[in-house]
């Protein structure tokens, strides 16, 4: 009984839930619901006014039929008023479903994006920049499609068909049965449509995804490609996917050809048995023809919006796959709060204390004790995938540890707005993405306001100022998408530019000169150390020249800090480390 | 070649580009005989049950008016046959007209990305990436609406309409008259209205290409915005895009409302003149009541496919801006491989670059280079950053050919030979190791496919990699993500020095390959390399000194340059640029 039930309520679901892109709407159209109402209005006014005019159409042929011209030219004239009332309203409904579904649109593709802006950096490892990008525009537009259609035709259709059943059994009951049979017929042929193509969606998409990620790899690794001559395999890739694209496409239109096309011939079939009974008993009785002529042209009047209706179940399985894809970035797990907390540290002592954590279960540092004083310059060697990455990204909370503090000033970093942290711990990465736009705003990034004499101490320390200045528009020279195109090298050093325009408490560069060669990377340094005396500055890096320049030199070697093994006599030359009393590896904390 | 989008819009209004490249496509769809006929016919039939149908039913009507029961079932019954027949043809057009669109989709993303793969390497530093997949995905994928729903259906429905009209004037030539009147006006009104529509329609695909532009910017950039605290001030920047797009869709939206709505009332006033002037004939006993009928529905059917041609514009002009750039993606000059045209080298003994010279752009990056290379040479290449290093590997790859003198193999100019068979004597590690989606394993393979995995592992231990692979969480079997970022650099290093190795060309070009390795790494890639390295010719770029043991010659090379070439002590003897690069790794840095 209870499953009978239940398959019940799952059969109904099944029919509403191809409504559901709609319940997902509501959310961003809600405060619009007014403008709902006066759509839903206005297309109930719309429906039967169009629907008046097959009836008229009938009572005019009936006129004709019994010779009375003048009542003939009455129901023309009220054709006419009919359909005047009929487009009015229906200017009223498609620009208010077209208002709706924009208003929709723009409050999700803003909601989205700052989503996108405020998720933890973990999300966007989970996530390939090209999915987020088509979740940001494709998918926002297959759901608003159907937004539109849903309001502009799936509504109206429902009311014609609501309205049609009263005026037709409002002319003759029985000839509302034929119809009244009808729409279940249809509501199955829908459901049946929807379920069956609905893995085949699926699969589109899928497909889809791979081709963009062939695309992108092609492109950014085409030096590989055509290093091994291997332009032909992938070539060979990449039409494989387009011909899996194309089959499961062509599953699809073997199902839209058939159900698709069968639904309007529903309604006909419907329109001829009411054509045969109806004619018969007309004839019988030598009845009035008019009547007849109203309800056919009802049924042809039907026939293209239910025809339609097989379309938007194609709109709603992609507006469906899109929410579910859209859903991901909405869910409000891993959101980062910028403003919760309060204080600003300070930067003087940075510690951490017995830090552990795990990268996809894998134990990446296990325990990690430090102390960096003010004005430091601490070196992190250690092997490729030793985690040294992975411990200075903890400091701007990029990551939090799974256990154990990291402190500055004695407080617990979690406690700072990640706003305030983030000020005061400037990190630099080996990729720099310049943004379009100037050096100025590239380098002037941060809130700060625009300072060019700022930008230019920057760049002089970032060791960029030469090259910048050598431009015909020195500093306003455009770069990125339309501007120059810059170097590993020179981005590295905008990057570095970027960070020290903001003044931060701690610097930590993280490989971010691997691509400056030696002697400019050294330049740079000493710049920095020279005009932010209070500056404490993390150095990740391979480059002997480099570690040599910091006061203390730490590796990270099975997920521990230890001392560097060779070249001790460097470290103990170094008076910094005389004071601390030797290498200070587990912080005394 | 990547024109703004408004660029692009005056020139399609302007010009004639639009028709063209619609022509080409046409064309390439034409080429598809055996489904174009079916389409054509699939059509052609759904037009002529279209308009035949009022026909039976107004004889169907005619058989009740005057008592003719057979009559009646007879119409009737054809009444249903015809849409029977047209069920069929709809059905044979819907998946005809889908696999000519997605078949020319697939065609014309295949040949984009084949020419992709052929294209001068100097392409890409022109174009984004961004701007070539969205082109390739999106922009071919905006053609399937315009192909697969409103070609066919306006080919179907001005069918439908030139039909109507025909059977109308054979029915009754003054009922005809009356009842195109309307279609002057229908057509002045539809003309008038369409250059708003299509400026309107121009506004919201400009907006929309900002809003994603400025997304996918800003997703780039994700790391940055956080670090530097400015999610609110890219927030509001980005708002502004976003609210502009929406005016710039209402205004759209607003005229093409409008437009429908003015739509239906001129359709009611068609049918209310038929009404009248039909009257008038029924009564003066010209007409019967069934041609009346069939009449009013002929006037109604005008009307769908003329919705449909304004809707038709919208879609042909998204796929021809959409078209016009994939196709100039295309038309990009291909690099001259020598494919078919030259010799392929099968072997080598001498490379040799000849007075080369080259510039990217006006920048200035080799001049005047002589450089000799013979067989089982092993020479580095060193100097600052920016010096040209690269720049002579990627000459050697012949990335670029060289804009004065030239490189040649065992006296053959290198831009005579056959590209690929080239490329084959040579393996690369590149500055960037750039990794696919897929496992190590397969990376690896990717340079040979050929070699089992079983011969991988047994070369990896050969060479002492083993132990790198080893520490990766599924050893080689391991997943790499998007652009390898599970992986540290050094992995990815060492997984491209590996891939190289698998290739076993008689050449290698090792660009920077160690200059993100740990010290301990780079000891192990170092061995191998010297056991790979045995019998075969070496050019190494580098300003990492541990390396430079590999090479026998070391070049050095400054502002674009060969300033000085000896082996170590030779050159630390001299004290030129290369003790000056040593020293700066080497020798104590404070007093330098």
């Amino acid at each position: 009984m209870q499953q009978i039930e239940k398959a019940g309520k799952k059969n109904v679901t099944r029919i509403f839930s191809f409504l559901k892109p709609l319940v997902f709407s509501f959310r961003y159209i809600s405060a619009k619901k007014w403008f709902f109402v006066v759509l839903m209005i206005a297309a109930v006014i719309s429906t039967v006014a169009r629907l008046l005019v097959p009836v008229y159409i009938g009572s005019s042929v009936s006129g004709i039929e019994s010779g009375n011209l003048s009542l003939a030219e009455t129901f023309a004239l009220l054709i006419i008023y009919a359909s005047i009332i009929s487009g009015v309203t229906r200017f009223g409904v498609n620009y208010i479903a077209q208002y709706l579904a924009q208003t929709y649109a723009y409050n999700l593709t803003g909601d989205l994006f700052s989503h996108i802006l405020r998720k933890k950096f973990s999300f966007y490892e989970s996530q390939t920049s090209g999915d987020l990008l088509s979740r940001g525009t494709m998918d926002v537009r297959a759901s608003m499609n159907f937004i539109v259609s849903t309001m502009s035709q799936l509504i109206p259709t429902m009311l014609l068909i609501l309205v049609s059943i009263y005026f037709l059994f409002s002319i003759n009951p029985a000839y509302s049965l034929s119809f009244i049979l009808a729409v279940p017929v249809l509501i199955y042929l829908g459901i049946v449509f929807q379920r069956k193509q609905r893995s085949h969606w699926r699969n589109i998409r899928a497909n889809y995804g791979r081709m963009n990620e062939e695309l992108q790899e092609n492109i950014v690794g085409q030096r590989v490609v055509r290093g091994f001559t291997a332009e032909d395999e992938e070539i060979g890739k990449f039409t494989g996917t387009t011909q899996e694209y194309y089959s499961e496409y062509m599953k699809v239109a073997r199902l839209r050809g058939f159900y698709n096309n069968l639904m309007p011939f529903v309604i006909s079939a419907a329109a001829t048995s009411v054509l045969l009974y109806g004619g018969y008993t007309t004839l019988i009785a030598r009845g009035d023809v008019g009547p007849l002529v109203s309800v056919i042209n009802i049924f042809t009047m039907m026939s293209f919006p239910v025809g339609f209706m097989g379309r938007l179940i194609v709109f709603s399985e992609n507006a469906r796959a899109s929410i579910d894809r859209i859903s991901v970035v909405l869910d409000s797990r891993d959101i980062e709060d910028p403003v919760a907390g309060e204080g600003s540290p300070t930067g003087f002592e940075l510690t951490m204390n017995d830090v552990t954590f795990h990268r996809e279960k894998r134990l990446v540092l296990d325990g990690v004790n430090l102390s960096v004083r003010r004005g430091e310059v601490l070196g992190i060697g250690g092997k490729t995938a030793a985690g040294k990455s992975t411990l200075v990204n903890l400091i701007p909370r990029f990551y939090d540890p799974d256990s154990g503090s990291i402190k500055i000033d004695g407080t617990d970093i979690r406690n700072f707005p990640l706003r305030e942290l983030r000020r005061k711990v400037a990190l630099v990465p080996q990729e720099i993405n310049v943004l379009s736009g100037s050096f100025l705003d590239n380098i002037a990034f941060g809130n700060g306001e625009v300072d060019r004499d700022r930008a230019k101490w920057a760049a002089d320390i970032a060791q960029i100022s030469g090259f910048i200045e050598s431009l015909p528009e020195s500093y306003d020279s455009m770069i990125g998408e339309r501007g120059i195109t810059l170097s590993g090298g020179q981005k590295q050093r905008v990057g570095v530019a970027r960070a020290v325009y903001e003044k931060p408490e701690i610097l930590i560069l993280d490989d971010a000169t691997a691509s400056v060669d030696p002697k400019t990377e050294l330049d740079m340094l000493r710049a920095i150390k020279n005009d932010l005396k209070d500056l404490s500055i993390l150095l990740v890096t391979h480059r002997e020249s480099a570690l040599k320049f910091c006061d203390r030199v730490l590796m990270v070697e099975n997920g521990k800090l230890v001392r560097k093994e060779t070249e001790e006599a460097d470290v103990h030359e170094d008076p910094a480390v005389f004071r601390e009393g030797g290498v200070n590896i587990a912080g005394d904390v | 070649m990547p024109e703004t989008y408004e660029e692009l819009e005056e020139d399609l209004m302007k010009s004639t580009k639009g028709s063209r490249v619609f022509r080409r496509l046409m064309g390439d769809i034409l080429s598809q005989r055996r489904d174009t006929a079916i389409l054509v016919t699939a059509v052609m039939i759904t037009a002529v049950a279209g308009t035949l149908y009022p026909l039976a039913l107004g004889d169907a009507i005619n058989g009740i008016v005057d008592g003719n029961v057979n009559l009646l079932v007879l119409f009737a019954a054809s009444f249903l046959g015809l849409y029977l027949l047209s069920f069929f043809s709809n059905r044979l057009r819907t998946i005809s007209s889908t696999k000519l669109a997605q078949r020319s989709i697939k065609n014309i993303r295949d040949s984009a990305f084949r020419t992709l793969q052929n294209v001068p390497v100097s392409f890409y530093g022109k174009i984004k990436m961004g701007y070539l997949i969205s082109r390739i995905s999106n922009d071919a994928e905006s053609l399937s609406d315009f192909l697969t729903f409103q070609l066919p259906q306006v080919v179907a429905g001005v069918s439908t309409v030139i039909l109507s009209i025909s059977i109308m004037i054979y029915l009754d030539l003054g009922l005809s008259l009356y009842a195109l009147i309307i279609v002057p006006v229908m057509m002045a009104f539809t003309f008038g209205i369409q250059g708003k529509v299509r400026r309107n329609y121009l506004r919201t695909r400009k907006t929309i290409a900002a809003v994603t532009g400025s997304m996918a910017e800003n997703i780039g950039a994700i790391r940055a915005i956080k670090s530097f605290n400015v999610e609110d001030r890219t927030y509001q920047k980005f708002d502004r895009l976003n609210r502009d797009n929406f005016t710039a869709n209402m205004k759209a939206a607003f005229v093409s409302s409008f437009y429908g709505a003015s739509i239906t009332v001129i359709e009611s006033v068609g049918i209310a003149i038929v009404i009248v002037a039909g009257a008038m004939q029924l009564i003066s006993g010209a007409i019967t009541v069934g041609l009346l009928v069939a009449f009013i529905i002929y006037v109604q059917e005008f009307f769908d496919p003329v919705l449909q041609l304004s809707q038709l514009y919208n879609s042909y002009q998204s796929a021809a801006v959409g078209l016009v750039r994939i196709y100039g993606i295309i038309d990009s000059e291909l690099e001259k491989n020598g494919a078919g045209t030259s010799l392929p080298v099968t072997d080598w003994n001498t490379l040799e670059f000849k007075d080369v010279g080259f510039s990217y752009g006006k920048s200035r990056a080799l001049e005047r280079v002589n450089l000799r290379i013979e067989r089982g040479d092993k020479i580095a290449i060193v100097g600052h950053t920016g010096a040209g290093k690269t720049t002579l590997s990627n000459l050697v790859l012949r990335f670029y050919s060289p804009g004065e003198g030239k490189v040649t193999v065992d006296g053959r100019d290198l831009t005579g030979i056959e590209m690929k068979s080239w490329r084959r004597l040579v393996a690369p590690v590149l500055q960037d190791p750039f990794l696919f989606r897929g496992s190590v394993m397969e990376n690896i393979r990717f340079s040979r496919p050929a070699v089992t995995e079983d011969e991988i592992e047994h070369l990896a231990t050969q060479y002492g990699m083993k132990e790198i692979f080893e520490s990766l969480p599924e050893g080689i079997q391991t997943q790499v993500g998007e652009m390898g970022r599970n992986l540290s650099e050094g992995q990815r290093q060492a997984i491209s020095v590996m891939r190289a190795f698998i290739r076993d060309s008689p050449i290698m070009v090792l660009d920077e390959p160690t200059s993100q390795i740990d010290p301990y790494s780079e000891r192990i890639i170092m061995d191998a390399l010297r056991i790979y390295l045995k019998d075969k010719t070496l050019i190494l770029i580098t300003h990492r000194f541990s390396m430079v043991s590999l090479a026998d010659r070391i070049i050095v090379v400054d502002m674009g340059q060969i300033v000085d070439s000896g082996n170590f002590d030779e050159l630390m003897s001299r004290k030129g640029v290369f003790s000056e690069l040593y020293n700066l790794q080497h020798g104590s840095f404070a007093d330098s």
